[in-house]
């Protein structure tokens, strides 16, 4: 398909540019359109939907990590409010597990019952679904379930389950290894080994990213019920992803994908942990239509904690070879991910390490890479891809290495980056991994930052004590957000879910108002806004007049969904197709209700005229005579009338590079691990920004995450698999105590690829802040000889790597290599 | 079932509700007031965060039958209140929401610390807002939108720090 828009550039048409007014279009900073309900209460979240005769599932869960089951008894009385995965498969047709397979070769997939059938492979897994009038009810018959269980060994430190497993998950795979895969560019064989032997600087660390819980404020949810007219299920879920759930609910119920309908109506925070089909959704989906009435089921904080996915667990043990300036030459790494029990629908149990292998280059120039792999099966929760997916524990990997290089070759850090980073001048930039660069000035940005936080004006007040004994650090941390991937990337790494065209459904109604159905969901992103930005940009119809049907699998074209920062891209793109349609329809119609040639009609600002100025149109009264007046109409005029499908494809659909440097200064209290952040600096290029105040509260956001993901969350398991946090005082959520407002500088670098030049940046925030902060601490510890190789830096970790400095000069914590322990 | 009789945005109710129901579940489930949103049910996020007798409280780890007398305000009854008005004029134009799950519980806190604490510091103002969480906004939109609103009564936030300046007082 040829797109209409083939950049941005409305005068290539031949109608006059849609001027918008600087606070409407493409660039202002307009006030959300969504805000009025959500400040007044009348969200629509799943929790809030009602419906007649509507009852209450709760899920009895298994209580161990891993474990065959011997017999599941149904309370006495309550056994038609009781069901197991045989009452399930016992169906026509039967429901059938999920089961996901990525393409690439030696991959291993699991089968995962949506109720546990034969084992339980983590805490939490359900195992059967419970039935009442009210939720309180059906927890109480959830808690009468037993369920017989012989124990097995729990597998649950990655590097066990690889290297000495006491079990198998999956026994029928013969290890715990869902895939390994090895990634390599540059330099090969002796070639490789003689630049090692060469290097000025090689260092080699163990790093570790925590296992994290995503959430989101609001939990999971379902409320479904069986529409007889329709003969139709229909869900409300909060989901991210509604058409993926309908393919996915589709394969396993075996009912075909138009019987089923998936709305996500008000979603409460994303971030990664509704991009699932979950099974829960399964089993809801097969119970109402078997008992013929409306269920619900609302996920709980403590089901969210103990039970449900999980992200972010990585391992790496990497070598960085770098010249005696610190510039990078070489990385070799071997990097394990802890994946979990089962390999989730749709992104499977390696997307994080595919991303993990094509990725940790980041933006720097270098002459030999080599990253293998393996994606490790525990008796934990699966992972998902949370905000930033991998790069936030790639971020910290190769960032916190460049500063051991720099520290090791005795240059600041950043010039160790400056003298690897991509040039602006070789923009496009294809990497050692063929990662496909399409703009940016990566060194700018870290001088910008550099300057921002006044580097010298730190290095200054370390030489001097702090008069309350902390220590001072500065670091900083840059990265590349590939966003909005295309086809080439989701299919080479294998994914099951391949992105491929988006499409907005247009449509503008009698009165003139402008109808915008896509595929996407918006939970928090703003697309609300900043789609009826785009309309306005190309319709020059007034915001106010647009509205967005999004998140409903019954109203809208198909789409992978929202995820991987490609919204404002894909959506956007199709968006600004679709208006730049409708804008054709439009001067069709003038023409003939003109009686002027075509080139003499031209809209702006919501009106349609002819050049001579004879004639002049609002876009209401133009709709008008088309709905309500067709009699004014000459034969000839286009009966395809003011709805119209566009659709996108970027020109280049390797994605979007959105980039940024986080700088930070930290005070670490070495008596108490404490670690404060003194000032935060992020210099951040998105290419065009669409609604600049929208994507500062990305980047806020995203970085109040990050500094999570940073200082204080974990999820913690026992040596028998026990989620340690089951609250939300036990799992540490920053709070405004511990977020700073971090100071934003903005470079805009548009993409040549896309729409306007929009990157995608949704994720950004979450990916640098552990990387700078990590860099920043150890900056602070240095005089000590300590250092921080694994996150999140809690002042527990601060002080365990002061004490091992001080027993011995050992680089790093004591935990580094091995052991949940913090 | 015990019966209990209580204000809910000013209007008398009586309702018979089971012990162990907390607050608000009655307000959701009972009353349809689905604005009181659920984010933990253990009393640590805040997005449950209504008014009792005049206070912020948190409806999940209050029960409902504690309630027999008291007068109960959720985010559906703040519809004349002027300081509500200002702060959700604010909360918009500072982009203190995303999501919107935190919001009703977000602006009953807000609501609290300007009139009671007129004029105060942001790390006051921080603080007092650390009982609610947020997962979307990182909270610079939340502190901005509740400095605008003590400016605007006369009561600008003490001395504290631009977003365009370092933010911690130790900054060099
Ligand atoms: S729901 Fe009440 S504090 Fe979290
Ligand atoms: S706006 Fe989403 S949790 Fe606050």
């Amino acid at each position: 398909m040829t797109p209409i828009l083939p950049a941005y550039s409305l005068m290539d048409h031949d109608i006059a540019r849609a001027r918008p007014l600087p606070t409407t279009g493409v660039g202002a900073s307009l006030q959300r359109k969504e805000d009025r309900r959500f400040l007044a209460g009348e969200g629509e979240f799943v929790g809030n939907i009602k419906l007649p005769g509507m009852l209450h599932v709760a899920f009895a869960r298994s209580a161990v990590a891993h474990g065959r089951i011997l017999a599941v008894h149904k309370p006495a009385g309550f056994e038609d409010a009781v069901f197991t995965m045989a009452d399930l498969e016992a169906g026509s047709p039967p429901v059938g597990p999920i089961r996901v397979l990525s393409s690439l070769p030696g991959f291993k997939p699991s089968s995962q019952w949506p109720l546990a059938r034969d084992k339980v492979r983590q805490v939490g897994e359900p195992i059967a679904m419970c039935v009442a009038a009210s939720r309180a009810e059906a927890e109480d018959i959830a808690d009468a379930v037993v369920a017989d269980i012989e124990d097995l060994p729990a597998v649950v430190d990655m590097l066990e389950a690889r290297d000495a497993p006491p079990a198998l998950v999956h026994e029928e795979w013969g290890d715990n290894i869902f895939l390994e895969t090895l990634v390599e560019g540059g330099l090969k064989g002796d070639a490789f080994e003689a630049l090692k032997r060469g290097a000025a600087v090689k260092v080699h660390r163990r790093l570790r990213t925590a296992r994290q819980s995503m959430a989101p404020m609001e939990g999971r949810g379902v409320v479904c019920s069986w529409n007889t007219r329709l003969d139709q299920l229909e869900m409300h879920t909060a989901a991210q992803m509604p058409h993926i759930n309908r393919a996915g609910l589709s394969e396993t119920l075996g009912i075909d994908q138009a019987s089923i309908r998936v709305i996500a109506p008000d979603v409460g925070g994303g971030f990664g942990y509704k991009g699932i089909l979950l099974p829960e959704e399964i089993c809801l989906a097969w119970l109402t239509r078997h008992i013929g009435r409306p269920v619900k089921w609302i996920e709980d904080r403590r089901e969210q904690l103990i039970a449900n996915t999980n992200c972010r667990e990585h391992h790496y043990d990497i070598t960085v070879y770098a010249d005696a300036r610190g510039r990078l030459l070489a990385i070799d790494c071997d990097s394990v991910i802890d994946s979990g029990a089962y390999s989730s629908y749709p992104f499977s149990a390696c997307l994080e390490a595919a991303q993990v292998g094509s990725i940790l280059p980041g933006p720097y120039k270098m002459e030999a890479f080599r990253c293998r792999t393996w994606s490790v099966s525990t008796n934990k929760p699966p992972i998902l891809p949370y905000r930033g997916v991998a790069r936030a524990g790639v971020c910290f990997a190769i960032e916190t290495m460049v500063d051991a290089a720099a520290r090791a070759a005795g240059v600041e850090p950043h010039e160790a980056r400056l003298a690897s980073l991509i040039e602006a001048d070789e923009m496009p930039y294809d990497n050692i991994t063929r990662k496909h660069f399409d703009s940016g000035d990566y060194p700018e940005a870290i001088r910008r930052a550099m300057q921002a936080i006044d580097l010298p004006r730190w290095r200054a007040r370390q030489g001097a004590a702090e008069p309350d004994g902390r220590l001072i650090g500065v670091g900083h941390a840059v990265f590349c957000e590939q966003a909005a991937h295309g086809t080439s990337v989701y299919y080479g790494w294998g994914i099951p879910m391949v992105p491929g065209h988006e499409q907005c459904g247009a449509r503008m109604t009698p009165d003139g108002r402008l109808e915008l159905r896509i595929g996407a969901q918006s939970h928090g992103q703003s697309l609300e806004t900043t789609l009826a930005q785009v309309a306005n940009e190309i319709l020059g119809i007034d915001p106010d007049h647009v509205r967005l049907v999004h998140g409903d699998t019954g109203m809208t074209p198909y789409s992978t969904g929202t995820w991987g920062s490609r919204s404002m891209v894909m959506s956007g793109g199709a968006v600004a197709e679709a208006c730049a349609l409708m804008v054709e329809r439009v001067r069709d119609i003038a023409a003939h209700l003109f009686q002027v040639p075509l080139d003499q009609v031209m809209l702006a600002q919501g009106r349609v005229s002819d050049r001579a100025g004879g004639h002049s149109l609002t876009l209401a009264e133009l709709a008008h005579v088309w709905y309500r007046q067709p009699q004014r109409l000459p034969p000839g005029v286009n009966p395809a009338g003011l709805e119209v499908i566009g659709g996108y494809k970027a020109r280049v659909d390797t994605g979007t590079f959105s980039y940024a440097c986080h700088a930070v200064a930290v005070a670490v209290d070495p008596g108490t691990g404490a670690v404060e952040l003194l000032d935060y600096v992020i210099v951040e290029d998105a290419g065009t920004l669409v609604n600049p105040m929208v994507v500062d509260g990305q980047i806020y956001g995203g970085t109040a995450q990050g500094i999570g993901t940073a200082l204080f969350e974990e999820m913690r398991y026992d040596s028998q698999g026990q989620p340690l946090a089951s609250t939300l005082a036990d799992y540490m959520l920053p709070g405004a105590t511990e977020v700073p407002a971090p100071r934003i500088i903005h470079m805009e670098t548009p993409s040549p690829y896309t729409t306007f030049g929009q990157k995608g940046m949704g994720e950004g925030g979450a990916i640098a802040p552990g990387a700078a902060i990590a860099n920043a601490v150890n900056d602070a510890l240095r005089p000590l000889g300590a250092e921080l190789t694994e996150l999140p830096m809690s002042p527990r970790r601060v002080m365990a790597a002061i004490a091992a400095s001080r027993a011995g000069g050992v680089i790093g914590s004591p935990h580094a290599a091995k052991g949940q322990a913090a | 079932m015990t019966t209990i009789r209580l204000t809910v945005n000013g209007r008398a109710i009586e309702a018979d509700v089971q012990p162990r129901t907390h607050l608000a579940d009655f307000l959701r489930e009972q009353q349809l007031l689905t604005g009181t949103n659920l984010g933990c049910e253990h009393g640590v996020c805040g997005a449950c965060t209504l008014e009792i007798d005049g206070a912020p409280a948190r409806s999940c780890i209050t029960y409902a039958i504690d309630c027999d007398g008291a007068s109960v305000r959720t985010i559906e009854g703040f519809g004349g209140d002027a300081p509500m008005a200002a702060l959700r004029a604010a909360f918009s134009a500072e982009h203190a929401l995303q999501c919107g799950y935190c919001t009703p519980g977000m602006l009953v806190t807000a609501r609290d610390i300007v009139i009671r604490l007129p004029g105060v510091p942001e790390d006051r103002i921080r603080k007092e807002l650390s009982g609610n969480l947020c997962r979307c906004t990182g909270y610079a939109g939340i502190v901005r939108a509740i400095r605008a609103v003590m400016a605007q009564s006369g009561t600008p936030s003490g001395p504290s720090l631009a977003s365009t300046e370092p933010f911690a007082s130790t900054a060099p």
